[in-house]
Parts: C-alpha cells; sequence; structure tokens
C-alpha cells in the first residue's frame, strides 16, 4: 500500500486578537500532526468539538493554509504547488461539508452544482453532461428529474445527497467528509452512512471521515486516528482502536458509547482552552492516571501499527468488563427478547404473568 | 445513457416575485413606475401641445379644460411639459443608479473578496465620500463638470455609489464565510469565478432593494441640481427647472409649481413603495411566513 496522503508535523494555529488587534495569543487547532492515507483506505479522525479535526481536514485539501509542516497527495507537496496548479489538483481531491444548509449555492440548479466540476476539470464533453448528472444523482440514490430543482426544494438528507453527488462528480481519489451526517436527522443519518460505505466500496475512495460519532466511525472505518487538543493521541487499526483501546482517552470515549462493553470513570470537566493548551500531555488535567511526568514530559506518538502518545501506556490498568451492569448491546439483545415474546422480561414482569 | 425529463423546480427568484405580488402597496407602487416609465417613452404621442412652443396669448393661464395643468410665465402647456419633464426625471433616476451600481458593486466585491490593502483603499475612499453629503457632492461635481443633464446624472451617479460600494462589500465579506463559497473553492473555481458566479448572483436581492430606493433619491438629487440651474437646461423641461421658474409665481399662479411637485412626490413615493416590497419579499427570513 502506498499513501495518497501524507502529512508530516502539520501545525495551524489561528491568531487571537484583542480589542485593539494586537496578537494576544493562538488558537492551537492542529499541534505537528503526522498521518498517512493509504490509497484505498477509509481513515477516520475522531475528538470531541474543538480538537481540530475539522481543520484538519481543510489543511488535508490545502483549504486552509498550515503554517508549518508538509503535505503530500500522491507523492507531490502541496505547498509546492501554484494557484492554478492546485484548482486543476482539486478534481482528485473533494470535500464533503457538515451543514447541507450552508454547502449548496442557494442561487444553483441541482444540475448547474453537480455539472460545476464538469466543467471547470472538463471531464466530459459539454453534450453529455446531462447524462453525467443524471448518472451521478441515481447513483447518490436521487431521482435525475429532480436535476431543476433547487436547493431550498429537498430535506437536509437530499441536500446532504445531492453534495456528495458534486464531490464524486469529477471522479476524486480522496474525498474529505467532515461530520458528514451529524447536522442529518438521526433516522437519515444511517442512510446516508449507508450510502457512503457503499460509494467508498463500489467506487474504491480513499476516504477521510472527520467525526465525532464512533458509532459513525465504526461502521465505515479501516483506521482511527483519536485528536485532542490538536495533537494525535492513538492512531491504528479500527478494531484495535476501537475494541481495545490504549490510550485513556480513548478509552473514556469508547466507554461513553452506547452498547459499551467496558466501563471507564466517565471525563470530568471540560476541554482545557486551545489557546493555553495544558503543558507536558495535553490530556493531563482530565486522566485519572496523571502523574508528575504526564506534566513535565510530551509523550511521542509510539507504536507500528497501533499507535499511542500515553507515557504509561504500557502499564495502564486493562479495561474493567461491564458484568455487574448490564451493558448496552446485552439489554438491547434482552429488550427485543421481550418484543418477540420469548424471553423474561428484563425488568421482571414476566413473573406475573 | 439518455438523460430523463427533468422537471423545474421553482427559483429563488421566482418565489421572491410571487411573494412580491401579494404586497399590494408595492404592486400599486409598480403600477404607477410603468405608468410614468410609458408617459415617458409615450411623450410625444400623449403630450397635448409642444412643450417648447410659447404664446405670449396665453401667459400664466390657471388650469381649464384647455390646459389641464394650466400655462407657465411664457404660455407654455404645463402638462406637456410634465409629460417631458417625466423623460428626464426618470431617465436621470435610471441611467445615474445603473452608472452607481456598474462603479460601486466590481469595487465593492473587489473590497470584500480580495480584503488588505485594497479593502483598505476602496473602503476609505468610500467612507471618505460618505462623510459629505449626498447633495453638496452631486452640487460640487455637477458645478465641476458643467452645468447639463448628463453630466447632472455622471455626478449623481459618482455621489450614489459609495453607497453600493459599502453594500457589495459587506455581502462579499458575508458570503466569503459560507460553506458554499468554501465548497466553491474546494471544486477548483478560480477566485474570479467564485466571485462572478456565487458571490454575484447572491448579492443580487440587496443591491435590487437598494437600487429601487436609489433611484428615487436620484430623482430628487436630478430635480434638485435642474432647480440650481445645473442639471436639465431650459427650455428643455424638467421638473426641477420647472419649479426654479415657478418660484417666482408662487403665489400668482400656484399650479405652477403644484404639478412638478405632484409629480416629483408620486414618483419618488412609487419608487420606495417598490423598494419596500422588494425588501420584504427578498428578506431570506420572510421565507418562514
Amino acid at each position: 500500500m502506498t499513501a495518497l496522503l501524507e502529512l508530516r508535523d502539520v501545525v495551524k494555529h489561528f491568531p487571537v486578537r484583542d480589542a485593539l488587534g494586537r496578537r494576544a495569543g493562538a488558537v492551537h487547532a492542529v499541534d505537528g500532526v503526522s498521518l498517512a492515507v493509504a490509497e484505498g483506505e477509509v481513515l477516520a479522525i475522531v475528538g470531541e468539538s474543538g480538537c481540530g479535526k475539522s481543520t484538519l481536514g481543510r489543511v488535508m485539501l490545502r483549504l486552509i493554509e498550515p503554517d508549518s509542516g508538509s503535505v503530500r497527495f500522491a507523492g507531490e507537496d502541496l505547498a509546492s504547488l501554484s494557484p492554478a496548479a492546485l484548482r486543476a489538483r482539486r478534481r482528485d481531491m473533494q470535500i464533503i461539508f457538515q451543514d447541507p444548509f450552508g454547502s449548496l449555492d442557494p442561487r444553483m440548479t441541482v444540475a448547474q452544482a453537480i455539472a460545476e466540476p464538469l466543467r471547470l476539470h472538463r471531464v466530459v464533453p459539454r453534450a453529455e453532461e446531462a447524462a453525467r448528472v443524471a448518472e451521478l444523482l441515481r447513483r447518490v440514490g436521487l431521482r435525475p428529474e429532480n436535476a431543476g430543482r433547487w436547493p431550498h426544494e429537498f430535506s437536509g438528507g437530499q441536500r446532504q445527497r445531492i453534495a456528495i453527488a458534486r464531490a464524486l462528480a469529477s471522479n476524486p481519489r480522496l474525498i474529505i467528509g467532515d461530520e458528514p451526517v451529524s447536522a442529518l436527522d438521526v433516522s437519515v443519518q444511517a442512510q446516508v452512512i449507508n450510502l457512503l460505505r457503499d460509494l467508498i466500496r463500489d467506487l474504491r475512495l480513499t476516504f477521510v471521515l472527520v467525526s465525532h460519532d464512533l458509532g459513525v466511525v465504526r461502521h465505515v472505518a479501516d483506521r482511527v486516528a483519536v485528536m485532542y487538543l490538536g495533537r494525535l493521541v492513538e492512531e491504528g487499526p479500527a478494531e484495535h482502536v476501537l475494541g481495545a483501546p490504549r490510550h485513556p482517552y480513548t478509552r473514556a470515549l469508547v466507554a461513553a458509547m452506547p452498547g459499551a462493553q467496558t466501563k471507564t470513570p466517565p471525563l470530568e470537566g471540560d476541554v482545557p482552552s486551545p489557546i493555553a493548551p495544558p503543558s507536558g500531555c495535553r490530556f493531563h488535567t482530565r486522566c485519572a492516571y496523571a502523574t508528575e511526568q504526564c506534566r513535565a514530559e510530551t509523550p511521542r506518538l509510539e507504536g507500528a501499527a497501533h499507535a499511542v502518545a500515553c507515557h504509561f501506556a504500557a502499564s495502564l490498568p486493562a479495561p474493567v468488563e461491564r458484568s455487574a451492569a448490564l451493558g448496552g448491546g446485552e439489554r438491547l439483545a434482552r429488550l427485543q427478547g421481550f418484543f418477540r415474546g420469548n424471553a423474561p422480561s428484563p425488568i421482571g414482569m414476566g413473573d406475573y404473568a | 445513457m439518455n438523460a430523463p425529463a427533468i422537471t423545474m423546480g421553482e427559483s429563488p427568484a421566482r418565489r421572491a416575485l410571487k411573494r412580491f405580488f401579494r404586497h399590494k402597496l408595492a404592486v400599486f407602487g409598480l403600477v404607477v413606475v410603468v405608468a410614468f416609465v410609458l408617459i415617458a417613452l409615450l411623450a410625444p404621442f400623449i403630450a397635448p401641445y409642444d412643450p417648447l412652443q410659447t404664446s405670449w396669448t396665453r401667459i400664466r393661464k390657471p388650469p381649464s379644460a384647455e390646459h389641464w395643468f394650466g400655462t407657465d410665465e411664457n404660455g407654455r402647456d404645463v402638462l406637456s411639459r410634465v409629460i417631458w419633464g417625466a423623460r428626464a426625471s426618470l431617465m436621470a433616476g435610471v441611467i445615474s443608479v445603473l452608472g452607481a451600481l456598474f462603479i460601486g458593486v466590481p469595487l465593492g466585491l473587489l473590497a470584500g473578496l480580495i480584503g488588505g490593502w485594497v479593502d483598505g483603499l476602496i473602503s476609505r475612499v468610500a467612507d471618505a465620500m460618505l462623510s459629505v453629503p449626498f447633495l453638496i457632492l452631486a452640487i460640487a461635481l455637477a458645478a465641476f463638470l458643467g452645468p447639463a443633464l448628463e453630466n447632472a446624472m455622471l455626478a449623481i451617479a459618482i455621489t450614489a455609489s459609495p453607497v453600493f460600494v459599502r453594500l457589495a462589500r459587506g455581502m462579499a465579506l458575508d458570503a466569503k464565510s459560507t460553506d458554499w463559497v468554501e465548497a466553491a473553492r474546494a471544486l477548483g473555481n478560480p477566485p474570479w469565478r467564485i466571485g462572478l458566479f456565487h458571490v454575484l448572483p447572491n448579492i443580487i436581492p440587496p443591491l435590487l432593494v437598494q437600487a429601487s430606493l436609489a433611484i428615487a433619491e436620484a430623482i430628487i438629487a436630478e430635480a434638485s441640481l435642474s432647480f440650481l440651474g445645473l442639471g436639465q437646461q431650459p427650455p428643455a423641461p424638467s421638473w426641477g427647472s420647472m419649479l426654479n421658474s415657478a418660484q417666482r409665481f408662487l403665489t400668482q399662479a400656484p399650479w405652477l409649481s403644484i404639478m412638478p411637485g405632484l409629480a416629483i412626490f408620486v414618483v419618488v413615493l412609487a419608487f420606495n413603495l417598490v423598494g419596500d416590497g422588494l425588501r420584504d419579499a427578498l428578506d431570506p427570513r420572510a421565507d418562514r411566513k
């Protein structure tokens, strides 16, 4: 496997100015992230809101210029490209935004929106444009007859499908999905995630999914990178990171998922300000296992396949199995059994029947 | 693969138009505006007399069956002059606002989209112009250019443009922070295409509202300049210059000032009604109603 996208030591700070316009500090959105995404792989970047994952997604496409570090796409340093060459490169790398109500130009019909990348990159001759738009609409599960409608005539889920069709139009090699379903109704989320999963599989897309929803991530990701306050804390194959998390932060995230099998003390307090991130390990202010070393020394992301940035990754106590109380998954199974009528009541009512 | 029959949706413009036509006062304003435009265009056919034809036998006659609006100090028919004067007023209003849009909108877009020193330069010049009262600046420019209707229109166009610079700049700044502009960038649009094909179409509604209100102001400005002798030159009729010559006969022949004054009042009111209606129809917040 070769890396299609490679980030090295990417840093992006946003200056914060006081009332007089003087530089008063900086939001450390991304602080030294190195990552590689292999061709055909689905990488999920997870973390709480404000951890810098969306900024990282935009830096990957050079929609935001990094302060330092390099982003290589298909072996080419994006920073070295001229504006025109970068625009031409955008044919191969696309993005799906979070808010389907904001990402479509309100004064363009569906056909115009989807045809725009086709024209910009001369993907198909004008004569075949309408047919290609129709094919793309079918591909994302919309009726091609709707090509002449305007965005305001669609629901959130339908709009997101239009945005997906637009992102697919130029046959990109890489697509970044920035929280592509989190703005949608829960009932629609599953449909759109299944659509994305099918597209990734059928079109052999390389996909970077930026999300805070581990349920969604578990559904599609091959690999998971966990971000906390601008830094990666854990990274590896999805089944390892989500199944046997090694970093205390990842453990807390995984344990907070519905249906989790393990128990961890829940995270306390808020995420510290990214303007003045904690010294050493950035997680130490909320970590149950933090020591003096954590406050002073920054842990490096270490490990070949499953990397973790924690001084005590090797010596942390094993996660506690959720056996005393019923795990969410088990409770759900018992409820389902009850409603099928072949199991005792989950709350003990069966005794009275 | 053959393309299927496509259903056309309802465009945002069509939707706004529908809302506009539900607004009774605005439609009334539009009817009045259209009526005045027709009067101006058809002046040679509907004016009962030659507006320049003087007559020593009919000086300052009050309104009568023969001369509905009376006659002026040179015996010319006031109704005919008001009808021909509509040409000067509407032309001055529409053309000078078109000029102001043509100057102001590109500069505003550049300032908003490019930012930096370009924005600083354009915005400071616009602010400086806005700090001088509208009419004073228009008078100064018209006096500098020389008294003629064309120069008055140019002066009004330049004076009215900073409003459009500010509006276009503000709307462009808003648009720049939206996801759809970032999406346009991510698709590979060059900056000029984003400005022209994405931002511009989206800022047209507020520009349209501002333009219709600006036409009303420009008509008043033209009348004021003509009143001061800086616009339409005698003997050609304009509502402003008619008021100017009428002021000497305010008590003896009040119809000389009432008729052109009423014309200005009605047209300006009509444009304002249209502007208000457009604002209500194009306001995105009105979608919820």
